[in-house]
Parts: C-alpha cells; sequence; structure tokens
C-alpha cells in the first residue's frame, strides 16, 4: 500500500523552520552588531549591547518590571483563578454563564480593553468618581502617572485578563476527580481545609504546573496592556523588555541594540519557564 | 456497633422523581443486611440516606440512639465501601488507610499502628507503600476495606464493592467479606443487585423494587416464601416458572386447568392456602422453582410437556421442556427477568403469541432425557406458588 | 446523584454572580461612555446618558484606522481566516506525514515543533521584519498570511500529531484498498475525521491572530491594511481623552470577538482546556 508521502510535510515544515528558527538565529546574530537597520554595514559590538542594557536605568528597570509583573501575575492569577474555579465547581445553576464570563476577558483584544481601564484609572476617570461617590476623594490619585501606582494598575489589568485562563484550567482539573472520591472525603470526615490540601490541591497538580507556565509566559511578555495604559511611562516606570524591543528598534532604529533586548527576554522567558515547569513537574510527582 | 433504624424513609427529587418510599427496616446490631434488587430500585439511593450522601426527604435515620438526619457523613461514625474503590490516587496504600484517622486528629502512633494491623488483617502488608494503581482489582478492593476497617465505625456501608471484578474473584471475595463481618461483628449494609450475593452473604434480606420494600427477612425464607411475584422471580437462578392457568373445582377436588389439559392439585394445597378458595374459575399465576418440577414421576400431579434441550452443568442438568399454557408477561415478570438476563425479555415477547410456556426442570445429570421427546413433567405440589394476575401479590393465606 | 442545593451552594452562587458583575463593570463603562457626548465625559461615568449618542458610532466608524473601521475590520478578518485556513490545510498534512510516517525522522521533527512553541515570539520579529521588508511584503496581506502561518505552524501541528496519532488508521486502509489515491483520502477520509481538532486548531490560532498587536503595530501601523488593534491604537493617538468616541470604536471593534464568543464559547473554552492540556 501506498504510503503518506513526505512532500505534504514540506510546506509546513518549511514556513515553520523559516518563519520561527531561521529569524531566531538571526536574531541572535543582530544582537551582537550595532546595525541600524538600514545600512549596509553592520559592525559587531561583542557585548556591548548588553553592557548598556544593564548600565542605562531605563532598560535595567525594564528588566525588573518584566520580571515582577510576570511574578505578580502569576501568584494573583493563579491563586484567584483556583478560588473560582472551586466556587464554581459542582452544584451552581448559571456555571456554564459565569465560566464564560469570566473568560471573556481573555478573549478580548488586550489592548482595546487596556483602553478601558485607562480610562478607569484616569485622574477624571471612573476610579477616582467612584472614590469620590463613595467619601474616600482622600484616596483618589494620579493613578497613571504616578511612578508605583502606575505598575500596579497595570498588574490589575493583567489579573483581569488571565485569571479566566486560569480558572478554565484548574475548573478542567476538578472536574477530572470523580465524584465518588468526594463523596469517600465526605464519609472520612475531612475537614474543608484537610481536603483541599491533600486531596484536592495534590490531584490538581497538572493544572497548576500548566496554569502557572501560561501565566508565567503571559506576563513576562506584557506588551499590550502597557502600551494601553501608561505607554511605559510615567519615565520608564512601566516599561517591559517587549515595547523596549518595539521601541528601541522601530522607533530609534537600533535594530541591535533592539535584537539584544529581545534575546534577553527569550532568554529569560525559556529559562524561566524551564525552570518552573521543572519544578513543578518534580513537584507533581511526588503527589 | 450499633443498630441503624430506617423509618418511613423516602426520597423525592426536584422534579418530583420519588426514588425511595416509605421505607422501615429495623437493621440490629451486627447484622448483615443486603438491599437487593434491579438498577433504580432506589438500594443504593437508601445507603446513600444512610451515609448522609443524599438529603432525606422523609422520615428518620438513627445510628444507635442518634437520629442522623441532619449529621454529616463524617460525623456519622460510619464507613463506606464503594463500588470503584475510590481510593485517593496520588496517596500510597498507607496514607490511604490513615487519612480518616488522620482527618479525625488520631495521634501519629495510634495511626501506625492501627494500620498496620488492619493490612496484616487483610494480608496487605506488603502494599502498604504502594499506590493504588499498581495494585489489582481485588487488591484495591480490599484496601477500600481496610479504609473503613481501620475507622472501627458503628457500621459498614458497602455500595456494590464487588461489581467491578471478575466471577472468580467475586466468588472468593464474598466469602472473605462475610467471614470479615462475621468476625469483626460491625453492623453492616450491602446493596447489591446480584441476588447470589444476596442469598449467600446476608443474614437478612431486603427486596426492593421502584423505591419500595417488596420483602424483608431471611434470605431462605424470601426464598421458599417470596410475597409477591416480582420477589419469586427476582430471587433465585434459574428463576421460577411462571405459567397462567384457570382454577376449577369440581367434586373430585380442585384442579389447574391448561390449555391442552388440567392438572389436579391435592386437597393439601387449597387448605393450606385458604385464600385460594376464593379464586375458583379464575386465571392466576402459578409459579414453581426448577427444583420443584421432576423429570420423572414422584407419585404427585404431573403435566404434559415436550422436551426442547437439555443443558449440562456438571453437577446438575437443567431440562427445557416446553408445554401448552399462557405465559405470565406482568411488568414484574419482565423487569425481573430482564435484571438477570437482558436477552432473555425478546424470547418473553416471543412467547406471548404462543400457548406456549418453557419450564427449566433441574434434574440429576444421569437422567434419561431425549430431546424432542414428550415428557410428564412431575410438580411437587406443597411447593406451589400462586400470584393474582393483576397486582402481583401471592395467594396464601 | 448529589441534591443538595443547600444554602452553602446558593451562598456561592451569589458570591460568583457578584464577583462576575464586578468583572462586567469595565465592559459596561466602555458601552456606557461610547455613548456619552463629550462634555459629559469626566462627570459621572456610570450614568448611561441620555439621550444616547449614537452619532459617536458613525464617527469611530469612519475616522478610526486608515479608510475607517470597516477596513480594519477586513483587514483582520482577510488575515485571521487566511492564516487559519493555511494552518489547518498545511498542520494538518503535516501531521498526518509525522503520524502515518514513524521513524527517527518524524521524532526529530516531531520535537522541532515542540521546540517552535517553546521559542519566545518576540525573538524572531526584528528579523522577520527584515526579511519581510527585503520581499516586499511589509504591510501586504500576503506577508502577514506568512508570517502568521509560520508563526503558529508549530501549534497546529502539535495539536494535530496529538489527535491523527489516536485515530485508527482502518479507515484510511480501507479507502486505499478501495482504490482511492492519497489525496483523495486524505480529503475524504482523513479530514473530515479531523474536525474536532481542527475546531481547536483554528480557534486558538485565530483568536491569537485576530487579537493580536505586538506584530500588526510592527508590520501594518500606518498602512491601509491595518488590523483592528492597530486602527483602534492609531485612533487612539488621534483623539486622545475623547474617550466617548475611541470607545465607540473599541465597542466596533469587539463586536465581532464578541459575536463569535457567544455562539462559540463553550467550543472556545472546551477547545482551550483541551488544547493546553496537550
Amino acid at each position: 500500500m501506498r504510503r503518506v508521502p513526505w512532500l505534504l510535510a514540506i510546506p509546513a515544515v518549511v514556513l515553520m523552520l523559516g518563519l520561527r528558527f531561521v529569524p531566531a538565529i538571526f536574531s541572535g546574530g543582530y544582537a551582537f552588531t550595532d546595525w541600524n537597520g538600514l545600512s549596509l554595514d553592520a559592525n559587531p559590538v561583542g557585548f556591548d549591547n548588553f553592557v548598556s542594557i544593564f548600565t542605562s536605568e531605563i532598560t535595567r528597570n525594564a528588566v525588573f518590571h518584566t520580571l515582577l509583573f510576570a511574578l505578580f501575575l502569576l501568584v494573583f492569577a493563579n491563586v484567584f483563578g483556583l478560588g473560582l474555579a472551586m466556587l464554581l465547581h459542582r452544584g451552581l445553576k448559571s456555571r456554564n454563564f459565569l465560566r464564560a464570563v469570566f473568560f471573556l476577558p481573555f478573549a478580548l483584544s488586550h489592548l482595546a480593553t487596556g483602553y478601558v481601564w485607562q480610562y478607569i484609572f484616569s485622574y477624571t476617570g471612573a476610579f477616582n468618581q467612584f472614590l469620590g461617590a463613595v467619601g474616600l476623594t482622600s484616596w483618589q490619585k494620579t493613578w497613571l502617572a504616578d511612578p508605583d501606582w502606575s505598575f500596579y494598575t497595570i498588574v490589575v489589568v493583567l489579573v483581569w485578563q488571565y485569571t479566566g485562563v486560569a480558572m478554565i484550567i484548574y475548573l478542567a482539573g476538578l472536574e477530572g476527580i470523580s465524584e465518588e472520591l468526594d463523596d469517600a472525603v465526605a464519609v472520612d470526615g475531612a475537614s474543608w481545609w484537610l481536603k483541599f490540601r491533600r486531596v484536592t490541591l495534590p490531584l490538581l497538580a497538572p493544572s497548576v504546573t500548566i496554569a502557572s507556565t501560561l501565566t508565567l509566559i503571559y506576563g513576562l511578555g506584557a506588551f499590550d496592556q502597557v502600551i494601553a495604559l501608561t505607554g511605559g511611562g510615567p519615565v520608564g516606570a512601566t516599561e517591559t523588555l517587549a515595547t523596549l524591543v518595539v521601541k528601541n528598534t522601530f522607533t530609534f532604529g537600533q535594530f541591535g541594540y533592539g535584537s539584544a533586548l529581545a534575546l534577553l527576554l527569550a532568554t529569560i522567558v525559556a529559562v524561566l519557564s524551564i525552570t518552573q515547569t521543572s519544578i513543578l513537574r518534580w513537584w507533581e510527582n511526588r503527589q | 456497633m450499633a443498630s441503624i433504624t430506617l423509618a418511613n424513609v423516602g426520597k423525592i427529587y426536584r422534579g418530583g422523581n420519588r426514588a425511595v418510599e416509605d421505607l422501615s427496616l429495623d437493621i440490629a446490631d451486627g447484622e448483615f443486611m443486603v438491599f437487593v434488587g434491579p438498577s433504580g430500585c432506589g438500594k443504593t439511593t437508601a445507603l446513600r440516606m444512610v451515609a448522609g450522601l443524599e438529603d432525606i426527604s422523609e422520615g428518620t435515620i438513627s445510628i444507635g440512639d442518634r437520629v442522623v438526619n441532619e449529621v454529616d457523613p463524617g460525623k456519622r461514625d460510619i464507613a463506606m465501601v464503594f463500588q470503584n474503590y475510590a481510593l485517593y490516587p496520588h496517596m500510597s496504600i498507607f496514607e490511604n488507610m490513615a487519612f480518616p484517622l488522620r482527618a479525625r486528629r488520631v495521634p501519629k502512633a495510634e495511626v501506625r499502628d492501627k494500620v498496620e494491623r488492619t493490612a496484616k488483617l487483610l494480608g496487605l502488608t506488603e502494599f502498604l507503600p504502594r499506590k493504588p494503581r499498581t495494585l489489582s482489582g481485588g487488591q484495591r478492593q480490599r484496601v477500600a476495606m481496610g479504609r473503613a476497617i481501620v475507622r472501627e465505625p458503628q457500621a459498614f456501608l458497602m455500595d456494590e464493592p464487588l461489581s467491578n471484578l471478575d466471577a472468580k474473584l467475586r466468588v472468593q471475595m464474598r466469602s472473605e467479606i462475610s467471614n470479615l463481618q462475621a468476625e469483626l461483628g460491625v453492623t453492616t449494609i450491602y446493596v447489591t443487585h446480584d441476588q447470589v450475593e444476596a442469598m449467600t452473604m446476608g443474614s437478612r434480606i431486603a427486596v426492593m423494587r421502584k423505591g419500595v420494600l417488596q420483602q424483608q427477612g431471611d434470605p431462605q425464607h424470601v426464598y421458599e416464601r417470596p410475597v409477591n411475584m416480582f420477589v419469586a422471580a427476582f430471587i433465585g437462578s434459574p428463576g421460577m416458572n411462571f405459567f397462567q392457568a384457570c382454577l376449577r373445582s369440581d367434586a373430585t377436588g380442585y384442579s389447574l386447568e391448561l390449555p391442552g389439559q388440567t392438572v389436579p392439585l391435592p386437597d393439601d394445597v387449597v387448605r393450606e392456602r385458604p385464600a385460594l378458595a376464593g379464586y375458583v374459575d379464575r386465571d392466576l399465576a402459578v409459579g414453581l422453582r426448577p427444583e420443584h418440577l421432576t423429570v420423572a414421576s414422584t407419585g404427585g400431579p404431573t403435566m404434559a410437556g415436550r422436551v426442547i434441550r437439555s443443558e449440562m452443568l456438571g453437577a446438575e442438568r437443567l431440562v427445557h421442556v416446553s408445554i401448552e399454557a399462557r405465559p405470565v408477561l406482568t411488568d414484574e415478570v419482565v423487569e425481573a427477568a430482564a435484571d438477570v438476563d437482558p436477552t432473555t425479555v425478546a424470547a418473553l415477547a416471543d412467547d406471548s403469541d404462543e400457548r406456549q410456556v418453557t419450564l427449566i426442570v433441574r434434574a440429576s445429570p444421569s437422567a434419561h432425557v431425549e430431546s424432542g421427546a414428550a415428557l410428564q413433567v412431575g410438580i411437587v405440589a406443597p411447593q406451589l406458588h400462586f400470584f393474582d394476575l393483576e397486582s402481583g401479590d401471592g395467594i396464601v393465606a | 446523584m448529589k441534591n443538595r442545593y443547600t444554602w452553602r451552594t446558593f451562598s456561592r452562587e451569589f458570591i460568583a454572580l457578584i464577583l462576575a458583575a464586578i468583572t462586567l463593570i469595565p465592559l459596561y463603562l466602555l458601552l456606557v461612555v461610547a455613548l456619552k457626548p463629550s462634555k459629559d465625559l469626566f462627570t459621572s461615568a456610570a450614568v448611561p446618558p441620555i439621550p444616547p449618542q449614537w452619532g459617536n458610532f458613525a464617527t469611530a466608524w469612519e475616522n478610526a484606522g486608515e479608510g475607517g473601521l470597516g477596513n480594519a475590520m477586513l483587514s483582520s478578518a482577510i488575515i485571521t481566516l487566511g492564516s487559519v485556513a493555511f494552518l489547518v490545510v498545511l498542520g494538518s498534512l503535516c501531521s498526518w506525514v509525522l503520524a502515518r510516517r514513524p521513524g527517527r525522522l518524524s521524532n526529530s521533527l516531531y520535537i522541532l515543533f515542540l521546540l517552535g512553541i517553546i521559542l519566545p515570539f518576540q525573538l524572531s520579529i526584528i528579523p522577520l521584519y527584515v526579511g519581510l521588508r527585503a520581499l516586499g511584503l511589509v504591510g501586504t496581506y500576503a506577508g502577514m498570511i506568512l508570517l502568521w502561518t509560520g508563526v503558529m505552524m508549530p501549534l497546529a501541528v502539535f495539536l494535530y500529531t496529538g489527535f491523527v496519532r489516536q485515530l485508527p488508521p482502518d479507515y484510511e486502509e480501507a479507502a486505499r484498498m478501495d482504490g482511492a489515491g492519497t489525496f483523495r483520502v486524505f480529503l475524504r477520509v482523513v479530514f473530515p475525521l479531523l474536525r474536532p481538532i481542527t475546531g481547536t486548531v483554528a480557534i486558538l490560532t485565530g483568536l491569537f491572530i485576530w487579537n493580536d498587536f505586538f506584530a500588526s503595530l510592527i508590520f501594518l501601523s500606518g498602512t491601509d491594511h491595518q488590523t483592528l488593534p492597530v486602527a483602534i491604537y492609531s485612533f487612539v493617538g488621534e483623539y486622545v481623552t475623547q474617550w466617548n468616541f475611541v470607545f465607540a470604536a473599541v465597542v466596533i471593534a469587539l463586536v465581532p470577538i464578541v459575536a463569535f464568543f457567544i455562539v462559540a464559547q463553550r467550543q472556545m473554552i472546551r477547545g482551550f482546556a483541551g488544547g493546553i492540556r496537550g
């Protein structure tokens, strides 16, 4: 019988290699030059680009911001996501509706909804108006113009957008726990906390791994939300590696430097996600 | 160790579906009570109500002297063995058995002691560090039992624990569970749809159908004196033979009129069942167990029939004999037959057009029986059962 | 069958509904502000305007993005659907090969595809720009479709391969015995059987492509073929703080995805959870 010809796989392989791998390798190359994207010469500059990244305060801070956004998102999205999943699991009549509502923010353009949040947090926007209306005028702030608060507003938006993803992953995990097992726990007389700690959470270990990895990667790559809310400001207070890559490359024409930033970001993503996954898989197997 | 009392217990689901109706049972301390019946009869629901896994819509359930309607499952001091064992897959066998004790904050040393002793009792010591997925079905079943035993509860509740095991293992586990229960002396409610399990394991059985208790009592008693056609058909394998006949009375005495023949009945039969007298000239259902029919005459009444075939079962022979008679096809009979073997339902339907009933007769392997030959089937008259065709109730006293 | 709709269950449901309402507040504000006249923007945010300024939508429609929102929507549609189409066809074919021709080469390629998924997107973006620019494809539909097809291919192949591996080869063998050629076998037998996973692939990749801003900004900003997110971005740049118009544009831009979501949310969620689990 005729076998399936290799020919059919070639387009996909070529496209993937050509558009994912090859550029990545080139990027690695650009990172070590001073290319401006236009001229024909690009001089190798060794590690200069990387040294610049860490000597410049803006880029150094951007690295911190990238990591911190990811950390905050990881923690909050998973805690809230798990909490919501446990809230929705079993017996609620509007479960499907609720599930859809919590997932909706993820499905909508993160840039577009980001602008809604910019409005909400703007000085004359909905949040300050609300605070004023309940008598908390002293709490009103220039949320987006303050170096510290602007950071947290982005965290709020990130959590709003990605908690739904964590939630449905945990819901799927909870669904995998048979009802009979719930019955057994009830008859065994375990308290809610004991059940969570010794039964639910260990059985959710695979979901924890998946949700954590996803939220980490989303967090490290936060771009739309930063652009929509602060554009990276005030004065670089919310700049991330992703935003800097775009700015340096396409606004300032520094293709070499931009590639270095991209390479740094990619390295961070790869290292952290692999480390995290390994740790979580190890914990998973211990259960 | 305690008694369990169900008083007028009922369960109604939203939407009006009634799973259990007016169930009253007194289960004595140390008894092995079996709830048996076809799927959907309410036995599992009743068990779950005792466990606290279902709310009790009507009536009360008491464990010991305590009414437990509002008590959480974990606080009722009962332990449950589930159909699919419900072992915690990520915990070792030791942890599985220790879990209920840990939930009660039993000190570590005591936990270890109890688990190890229970493991020894069940032959599970070498499996303690392993995970459930590395064990066979039978071993997992024992672990599930171990988890129940280690708590030393007032009662065991078992929900069809053997139904996922293969036939041979089931037979072996049946006696293991019986012996264990006898040794530990813990009050046990055991749910099954397998009437063989019910008969062999229970000190008392409760037959249920569509949420209603049909009959309860000593297994042998229920076997010999079923109160209605359903119980008669459900208990016993192979099942009771049924056919319709018209009761006649004349100067010579009583007889059963069948399409091709008339079978005379000894006077004792009616004397011991006074209510029969009211059925003269009426159709009723006649029931006879295979062991109460013979292939050779024994001096009692006989029926003319023809041998269809014999099934040799080693220690005995089951002879299928065709007689001319109208079959009994009430719901009860069909349902009971279907639960044992769904394929017989079609056969029953086939029979309905003909005036032909196939009787199953127990005989010895050495009996001379020829397929296709005419045969006079002997009836052990004292063991005749009679049932009202409409209500299904036994015609007894 | 448990039937305990107790007070506990009810309070859970109640809390969940409250949280859901809170989650939807931004969307509520979006609608309300989109309909406000400019003077009311900074006073009472949450109060619906009377009368609603439907005209805001017309302004947004005409002015957002190069050639208006309609143009942007068309671009998004063309790029998304085009990319998904190629991904589905080429990805399924490739997976079929990988699954049906097991061996060292297949396994190596499969691992390569896995690596492709892990490889962070941001790393490739600059050289991709350079490359597409050299080919004259920056700012074109063809260029974007090519980009997305390549970038999303690892995910598509990964999802498809897992599924095809579990498909019994019996159907294909039967078709071959009936004399069908390779092409027909795939078209008539294999591909229809792939419907469930095709749905997942289409949704996962389509959603990402439709909502993408990062790559679209780089390749399409200022062009006629900009997608909805880019159009919104430039509109915000022009109409700074005129939130009513901006939000009118956002509402329009979100309509397609919301409509799709309402219709396909079950499939979307299931596809996402299932695909991610793989």
